[in-house]
């Protein structure tokens, strides 16, 4: 043990409202817009950026959900079926009639709030590793997807396709709703005394307990919560997109914890880096935009996801400058 | 004052003292001049030096230890000889732990050296000193909860000393019946008492008959006939010639047992001498010997004392029993003594935490233990456990408290937090860059000033403070004392554990004395000193409630089964046959011939796969790659594996396979084992990597396998297919490989418990790298029959058995915390899953059913194990 290692080192600092998480995030995407415009014209362009936004925004939306469960250090695997589940409820209670758009949201919303009930109850409650408990909850939901969908598409609904899919002022409506969630979510967290006593729950558990907080409640309050952006998510997916599959949620698991990873938030729990996440899933769909007008196929595509989601996972795990003094000796095993 | 002036400086002195704060230095220099000394100190003569190391068992030399800047050991030398019992005396935290952490290879030295077995050791590490004779018995044994009694000893010693089969189960018996513990060998031993995991510890120490036994405070949890019975054998083996280190407290111990005795005092070696050349007062005045510095707050005249404030009456629970007292305004309690003898349970009881009977008055009001952990400000003696969000800023934590207090209109309001924080870090004089700098950034000083700062802006109705110096520097250490004495005397009762006697003497009016649970003395006003305080503790012979805490229950056969692995085994197995026979009772072709060997197929390549999977997760892992890494395999095998290609490249092709397996595995282990990555980070990236390269080498299905290899893994005996016959017999290989093969035994210590398997001598990185590195190669026999049964590569395939292999471990029965499970269960939870799949085919249910019952199966075997699991705790 150096001595040297306990005194403040600036990186260890945090700025004001400028997390490590977000620093990096909007750096690798500032670059990556650089690169958009210098090897791939086509990805910069009005018209890509303006197909890419809505599905960023929800992504972001989506990932902003799996970090309020990553900050309690879980993890919820079952954002798929609950993103596959209201968009069939809303395609199919509602189809074809503007007018059921909005009981079909609301039971959605009631199914939702009972996911993440469940959830909630098994992993904050009864103690349930939180990949097991989110797997058969995923799995449940899928069954309630296929009773309701019979694995069949449906048409979006009109009204919810002018909500979800137009434009204010020129910016896509999802987007505003993104910005909306973003900052209503940030400032509930870091503002609030009950979204401070979140975020050391999440921190620390068995301190937060000798505080005198109740820790259960918040860990299931991750979950319920979670719950809701994964309604808000699917309702502006189900809009935007014409004929929205059964199986639509399938593709949010893997992508919303990447989003959130990027963005700084560690998936051991603790602080929740909530700007830096909507900016990493802003950051995927465009890495995802700039591969393909690169001209790699789906194979290139994934590869560079992969290789970013683990680069940005060594940029908070690895202890770099232990690593650059490790040639003047031998570094000790202390996990970052 | 080191006999035998072993190879290294010999400066223990007071005047060569390189520490320039020491005050008592003149004092000691003056007390050690008096000590008897057997040998002169001699400087660097070989031969002697020789002669000497023939003799010892170990020599010590010139060692120093810091941690995190604060000295630990300062150039402590030690000679050990054959055939002695050597005691080490010294208060908490002179360094006795420490010293022996390096004799026994566990802490590595950062100057000095060791000689042992009669040459210089470079390095020594847990298992070199297994090795050269070395047994230590750690005040915390390092006995790994998750396996049985049994498996510890197998684990730890050394299989020439067990033998084999039934011998080594004579041998094994032999050894507890020696320390007279009670433990089956089948015994759990998470489920065992405190005192019985010592005994376990003990006999795995005995058995090798060491050369060099360590006991670090081995009685402290004893009974009194065990601690007869340890006695016994100490003598027995000294007179075998083993040499032996007693570390203790105790005098009376040391005057029954040892013949030499060390005093250790603040890191360094303050003595050495015959226990029968030096009285009990000499003794006791090399431990205490630090004068008081003048760093205490005043403490109040007695006739100052305000009202009463607290009141304790009669409160027991676990650790404790029947412990009463009071405090007027403006006194802080002490509760003293050794460490580990009822003083943290009781702050913690008081703090709320853990349950108590009895009752507790606080500011005229009686509190329930729920008032109390609402009211309360405890600061814990581990702060990194209980005290401190270690990840979030200086501010956060010390307002996490008082976050009512600083509501604005709606919303928090920043400016207050500043202003109420920020006062309170300037009274606290916390030194922190800023207020935004990361906590653990801070030194250990800080760090409690900080837990500080957040009691007191929580207005606490009591403090209850748990060693608040320890680790602490002397500057910080002042501050800590001075507030404390403030909020004492603001009306506040104060109630602070230590094992340090002097800092109880400075800072504390009255002074609670416990031994073993129970308040054994109670020293008020000018009788509260150091020399008082140490002189109850250690003069304390009593053994209470021996009898109790050494016997323990016996185990009864059914609740070993119940605690045991295979009870989910049993309820799979049960579950199958009554699905088997519904579904058989609705629809008569279930058992065909054809259906049969098509589940039986589909159970072959999803079994393989979730055993890899029960490999990591025994570990206290996850591999989310195996899934798409089977699809993977399975489409370059389709690049080898086809009609027109020859043998050779055939074989090239599965070699290629196992290849790629084996790598992605080590990328995954060290991912998380150098990397530091969590399993799920790590496997995860993998899994989305893999699935890049399963679409670069194809992007849409292609490739079809030859007829002649699919009809080789299709290959039946009867009903049966070949490959679903060796899953089953790797199960059970695996099954025993699991229980009685080294490798299995390591796989579940590191996931057990990874602290004390590094003490035990096993190689943790090692084997964790080598557990994902085994799982891919069970993902490749998955993938070969998979092949065989897609015949084709298709990139889209595989990664569905990310999720069902889980799905299978988890319905075995194998705990996703790691140290416990069973290859048999996954089997079966393979093999249910399969079956639900098939019998909705058969009960002509829908698609919905099938994840219906697959959802429902997993969440109730995880409600139902984890609630069994519960009870047994």
């Amino acid at each position: 043990m150096d001595p040297k290692n306990e005194t403040v080192s600036p990186s260890r600092r945090t700025p004001r409202g400028l997390s490590r998480g977000l620093l990096t995030v909007v750096a690798a995407l500032a670059l990556l817009v650089v690169a958009g415009f210098i090897f791939a014209p086509s990805s910069v362009s009005s018209g890509a950026v303006q197909s890419m936004l809505p599905f960023a925004a929800v992504l972001a939306i989506v990932a902003l959900g799996q970090t309020l469960v990553v900050m309690q250090g879980g993890i919820d695997l079952s954002v798929a079926g609950s993103v596959s589940l209201v968009i069939v409820i809303v395609t199919h209670q509602a189809y074809g009639d503007d007018s059921k758009v909005l009981p079909a949201a609301l039971l959605a919303l009631g199914v939702s709030l009972l996911t993440g009930l469940g959830n909630g109850l098994l992993i904050g409650r009864l103690g349930l590793n939180p990949i097991v408990a989110t797997l058969g909850t995923n799995a449940l939901l899928y069954a309630a997807v296929l009773a309701v969908s019979g694995g069949t598409p449906r048409q979006t609904t009109d009204l919810l396709a002018r909500l979800a899919g137009d434009s204010a002022l020129g910016i896509p409506h999802a987007v505003l709703v993104a910005v909306l969630a973003t900052a209503v979510v940030t400032v509930v967290v870091k503002k609030t005394a009950s979204g401070r006593r979140f975020e050391a729950v999440g921190a620390n558990g068995s301190a937060a307990w000798a505080a005198g907080l109740r820790v259960q409640g918040f860990k299931a309050g991750g979950y319920v919560f979670a719950q809701v952006f994964y309604w808000l998510g699917a309702l502006l997916l189900a809009g935007i997109l014409n004929k929205p599959t059964a199986y639509q949620g399938d593709s949010y698991l893997l992508a919303s914890v990447a989003a959130v990873v990027l963005g700084g938030t560690s998936l051991l729990g603790g602080r929740g880096n909530l700007v830096a996440t909507a900016v990493a899933a802003l950051f995927l769909i465009q890495l995802d935009q700039f591969v393909l007008a690169l001209g790699f196929d789906f194979a290139g595509k994934t590869l560079v996801q992969s290789a970013a989601f683990a680069i940005g996972v060594a940029l908070y795990t690895i202890n770099w400058s232990r690593l650059r003094r490790r040639s003047q000796r031998p570094a000790s095993t202390v996990p970052a | 004052m080191t006999p035998h002036g072993a190879a290294g400086a010999v400066t223990t002195d007071g005047p060569a003292d390189p520490v320039p704060v020491d005050v008592a230095t003149d004092t000691e220099t003056e007390t050690l001049s008096e000590m008897p000394t057997e040998t002169p100190t001699e400087g660097l003569d070989v031969t002697r030096d020789t002669a000497v190391i023939a003799e010892s068992a170990m020599v010590l030399s010139g060692i120093s230890k810091n941690y995190d800047g604060v000295a630990a050991l300062t150039d402590v030398s030690l000679e050990i000889r054959r055939g002695e019992v050597h005691a080490l005396l010294g208060e908490n935290g002179a360094g006795k732990s420490t010293l022996m952490g390096v004799a026994s290879g566990e802490v590595s030295p950062d100057a000095g050296t060791i000689t042992g077995a009669g040459r210089l050791i470079e390095r020594l590490s847990p298992a070199l000193a297994t090795q050269l004779g070395i047994a230590i018995v750690h005040q915390h044994p390092a006995v790994l909860p998750d396996l049985t009694v049994a498996e510890n000893i197998v684990v730890a010693v050394p299989g020439a000393v067990l033998g084999t089969g039934a011998e080594q189960i004579r041998t094994m018996q032999q050894m507890l019946a020696d320390v007279g513990s009670s433990a089956h060998l089948e015994d759990r031993v998470g489920n065992l008492s405190v005192a019985q995991r010592h005994l376990l510890e003990l006999a795995k120490a005995l058995a090798v008959e060491p050369k060099l036994l360590i006991l670090d405070e081995p009685t402290a949890p004893l009974g009194a006939d065990s601690v007869d019975m340890l006695f016994e054998r100490v003598r027995r083996a000294a007179a075998t010639g083993t040499a032996v280190v007693y570390i203790t407290h105790r005098l009376a111990e040391v005057r029954e047992l040892a013949d030499r005795v060390t005093v250790l005092r603040d890191g360094k070696v303050r003595g050495t001498a015959e226990v029968e050349a030096i009285t009990d007062d000499e003794l006791l005045s090399l431990i205490v010997g630090r004068q008081l510095e003048s760093t205490f707050p005043v403490k109040p005249p007695q006739d100052e004392l305000g009202d009463g404030v607290l009141a304790v009456d009669g409160i027991s629970g676990a650790g404790f029993s029947d412990v009463s007292f009071t405090a007027r305004a403006g006194e802080i309690i002490g509760v003293s003594g050794i460490a580990g003898n009822g003083q943290s349970e009781v702050l913690r009881a008081l703090a709320g935490l853990t349950a108590f009977s009895g009752s507790v008055t606080v500011g005229g009001a009686s509190r329930t233990s729920r008032d109390l952990r609402m009211r309360s400000a405890y600061l814990p003696a581990d702060r990194h456990d209980e005290g401190l969000m270690m990840t979030l800023s200086v501010r956060e934590n010390a307002a996490l408290s008082a976050l009512d207090r600083l509501r604005g209109r709606v919303l928090l309001s920043r400016r207050r937090e500043d202003t109420l924080v920020g006062a309170e870090l300037t009274a606290l004089d916390v030194k922190t860059a800023s207020p935004e700098t990361v906590v653990s950034a801070l030194s250990g000083g800080n760090q409690q000033k900080v837990v500080l700062a957040r009691a007191l802006l929580s207005r606490p109705a009591i403090v209850l403070a748990d060693e608040p110096t320890q680790g602490v520097d002397v500057g910080a250490r002042a501050e800590i004392y001075r507030i404390l004495r403030e909020v004492s005397a603001a009306g506040v009762p104060v109630v602070v554990a230590s094992s340090d006697a002097k800092e109880l003497e400075g800072l504390c009016d009255r002074v609670l004395v416990m031994s073993r649970g129970a308040v054994l003395d109670v020293v008020e006003g000018a009788q509260v000193t150091e020399e008082r305080l140490i002189h109850s503790a250690v003069s304390a012979t009593v053994h209470q409630g021996g009898a109790s805490r050494t016997a323990g229950s016996v185990s009864t056969r059914r609740s070993r089964f119940l605690t045991g692995d295979y009870a989910p085994v049993v309820i799979l197995a049960l579950v199958m046959l009554l699905l088997g026979a519904f579904v058989l009772s609705q629809n008569s072709r279930y058992l065909a011939p054809f259906n049969l060997t098509s589940v039986m197929t589909s159970c072959a390549a999803l079994g393989f796969i979730a055993l890899g999977q029960t490999i990591v997760l025994m570990t206290g892992g996850i591999d989310l790659s195996v899934g798409p890494l089977a699809g993977f395999l399975v489409v370059v095998g389709s690049f080898f594996l086809t009609a027109e290609k020859s043998a050779a490249v055939m074989a090239l092709g599965l070699v290629v396979m196992l290849a790629v397996a084996a790598a992605t595995g080590a990328a995954n282990g060290s991912l998380i084992r150098f990397a530091k990555f969590t399993p799920v980070a790590a496997t995860l990236a993998s899994y989305i990597g893999i699935q890049g390269l399963s679409y670069l080498l194809r992007d849409s299905p292609g490739g079809n396998i030859a007829i002649s290899v699919t009809r080789l893994v299709k290959t039946k005996i009867g009903p049966v297919p070949v490959a679903f016959l060796l899953l089953v017999v790797t199960a059970v290989v695996l099954e025993y490989a699991l229980r009685r093969r080294g490798p299995g035994l390591r796989l579940r210590a590191i996931g057990s418990d990874e602290d004390a398997a590094r003490r035990v001598g096993i190689n943790v990185g090692r084997t964790a790298v080598l557990a994902y590195v085994a799982a891919s190669c069970f993902v490749f026999l998955g993938s070969i029959v998979l092949l065989g049964q897609l015949g084709i590569g298709d990139p889209a395939q595989g990664v569905g058995y990310t999720l069902s292999s889980i799905t299978a471990v988890v319905l075995g029965g194998t705990s996703l915390l790691g140290g416990r499970g069973t290859f048999i269960g996954t089997l079966l939870g393979a093999g249910l899953i399969v079956q639900v799949f098939n019998a909705m085919v058969f009960l002509d249910l829908s698609q919905t059913w099938q994840y219906f019952f697959q959802g429902a199966l997993i969440v109730a075997a995880a409600v139902i194990y984890s609630q069994v699991r519960r009870v047994r705790a």
